[in-house]
């Protein structure tokens, strides 16, 4: 039996409990302080004046607030849906008697592993308007070119498209560890009862799976929410605020128009959003038992 | 009827294959075309029709690249950036990961429900703070504060893995060489760490890629000519030249290299590192 002080534990976490208070938590807090103040990126570093609710009563009454709130609407639904469903279809294939599978998996990988960076600007060149690759092949084949990138009504569809790129990956790997974690002898069994592929895939492998379901549509739901790499670069939430969802909303209130507390105020009402979906998850996993 | 089942499982393999070669392909699509275009010249990769092969393969975008000043500094910020945080991270990670596997406290439990949460913390409702705090405290543009606030996108992830790979390892090797006479701190040196490299190095990818990967901190935190990482650097391409498709494709190839290797030379240690880390929790 190993023997130790009732400290010593602790004293193997402080550095990673340090890092996180400082730089997690203490910001946390902190939001808050900055929402209930009038602060700009230009009187910063002078007195703040208090200012209560106003940021909040801002942004609530903002019209742009409410288009970015139904961006991100779209934005997130369509991301996730398309991630859960293409990564659930590419993970069962992957999942089948093939050969080559783990070089296979490592190329399915890739996209995940490139930054959001790189994912905005390889769309943003194959959508330009003028000479991208996209345009050039519906002219083609006789469809006429789309405003991708400028159109107010399709250029959610072009971050979308992008995301789903980008993000699909993780949700293949992660339902891939679900699908191995099956015992394989319950198909065998199954097939001796008679059962065919399609029937034993959504009655055995999605219940058994449900659990990583479960986890991996929270987690892209959550990262869908705050992620706004893709529109900042693709397309600076333009035209207008056509493709900001509200993440970015707080970004551009804060950094280009310089606007930080109505920015912090944004962010609150954000988290109430990340809170709303974790309680959701957290109600789900208990009725499963 | 042994034939026809045959028959059916053929058609059925095939359009498997299919199915994962278009995904495959369409997956791969964006990255091979930026690839061929940062092998065209300039006045090729912006012309049209567009190309897939390039007519003629010049590496000037390279050459350009590689030798503009900025994006040169940018990359030697990025790289010192990635590897001070992969360090670090590494090393408070395996603490924590350590006193998490082999210690029974009273908080423990509350502890790793807490690390577990902060996965699903939005870090982006951070950046406005943190942007107010380093500003007041004169830190903005110091690649310290980027080591610094990288470690809370990696934590979570890299404590968790650690902590379950410990697990791994039998209790009893470390019991035998302390009644050997050996150290606490001695038996995590020489006993722990040696056994646990390929989990370290798993935890050591992971922050290496996402602190290289990582774009919105470093925009917001440090911006000056100074203290711009790479990833910061490409996107200015877009104000400053306005966005030479060219040197930019270059730029991302050569984003995309170090993130190549690694994932060629351990991509069986990161598939089951990503399980380990994430599944079992």
């Amino acid at each position: 039996m190993m023997t130790f002080s009732k400290t010593e534990p602790y004293l193997y976490l402080v550095p990673a409990l340090s890092i996180l208070f400082l730089f997690l938590l203490f910001p946390f807090f902190w939001n808050v302080y900055i929402s209930l103040h009038q602060v700009s990126i230009t009187s910063i570093l002078k007195e703040w004046r208090f200012s209560g609710t106003d940021n909040f009563v801002q942004v609530l009454n903002d019209p742009n607030f409410h288009t970015s709130v139904k961006v991100s609407a779209i934005f997130v639904g369509s991301s996730v849906t398309f991630q859960f469903l293409i990564g659930l279809l590419i993970s069962s294939l992957l999942n089948q008697n093939i050969r080559g599978k783990q070089l296979l998996i490592a190329v399915v990988m890739i996209p995940w592993i490139t930054s959001g960076l790189i994912a905005a600007f390889s769309f943003k060149f194959i959508f330009d308007n003028s000479f991208g690759i996209i345009n050039y092949f519906f002219n083609s084949i006789g469809l006429h070119s789309i405003p991708w990138l400028s159109d107010p009504n399709t250029v959610i569809w072009s971050i979308v498209i992008a995301n789903v790129w980008y993000g699909t990956p993780f949700t293949i790997l992660f339902l891939t560890a679900g699908l191995l974690s099956v015992n394989p002898s319950i198909y065998e069994s199954a097939k001796i009862d008679g059962a065919s592929k399609l029937k034993s895939f959504f009655y055995l492998t999605l219940p058994l799976i449900k659990p990583f379901i479960l986890l991996d549509v929270v987690l892209i739901t959550i990262w869908s929410i705050n992620f706004f790499e893709i529109p900042l670069i693709m397309t600076g939430g333009n035209p207008l605020f056509a493709s900001t969802p509200a993440s970015l909303y707080m970004y551009r209130q804060a950094f280009e128009f310089g606007l930080l507390s109505k920015g912090s105020a944004a962010g609150i009402l954000l988290l109430m959003i990340n809170i709303m979906v974790a309680i959701i998850y957290i109600v789900a996993l208990k009725k499963r038992g | 009827m042994p034939v026809s089942t045959n028959r059916i499982d053929k058609i059925e393999k095939s359009i498997i294959y299919i199915v994962l070669f278009v995904f495959i392909g369409l997956t791969m699509f964006p990255l091979i075309w930026v690839f061929t275009t940062s092998l065209k010249p300039n006045d090729e990769s912006m012309s049209f029709p567009p190309k897939l092969i390039p007519e003629k393969v010049t590496l000037e975008n390279y050459f350009f690249v590689m030798t503009n000043s900025t994006i040169v500094k940018s990359l030697y910020n990025s790289l010192i950036v990635s590897v001070g945080s992969m360090i670090l991270n590494v090393s408070i990670c395996a603490l924590a990961g350590y006193g998490l596997a082999r210690f029974e406290f009273r908080a423990k439990s509350i502890l790793l429900y807490v690390i577990l949460a902060l996965f699903t913390i939005p870090i982006i409702v951070n950046i406005i703070p943190l942007y107010s705090i380093l500003a007041n405290l004169n830190m903005l543009n110091s690649l310290l504060s980027l080591i610094l606030t990288f470690q809370i996108l990696i934590i979570p992830l890299n404590v968790v893995l650690l902590k379950n790979y410990f697990e791994t390892i039998p209790k009893e090797v470390e019991e035998s060489a302390l009644i050997d006479g050996c150290s606490k701190f001695g038996v995590l040196r020489r006993i722990i760490i040696p056994l646990s490299l390929p989990g370290l190095a798993v935890a050591a990818i992971f922050s290496f890629i996402f602190s290289w990967n990582e774009f919105v901190l470093p925009i917001v935190l440090a911006n000056s000519p100074d203290s711009t990482l790479f990833q910061v650097a490409l996107y200015q391409f877009i104000s400053i030249y306005r966005i030479e498709w060219g040197y930019l494709s270059a730029g991302i190839v050569v984003a995309l290299v170090p993130v190549i290797i690694l994932i060629i030379a351990f991509q069986r240690q990161m598939i089951k590192g990503f399980t380990l880390g994430s599944l079992r929790g």
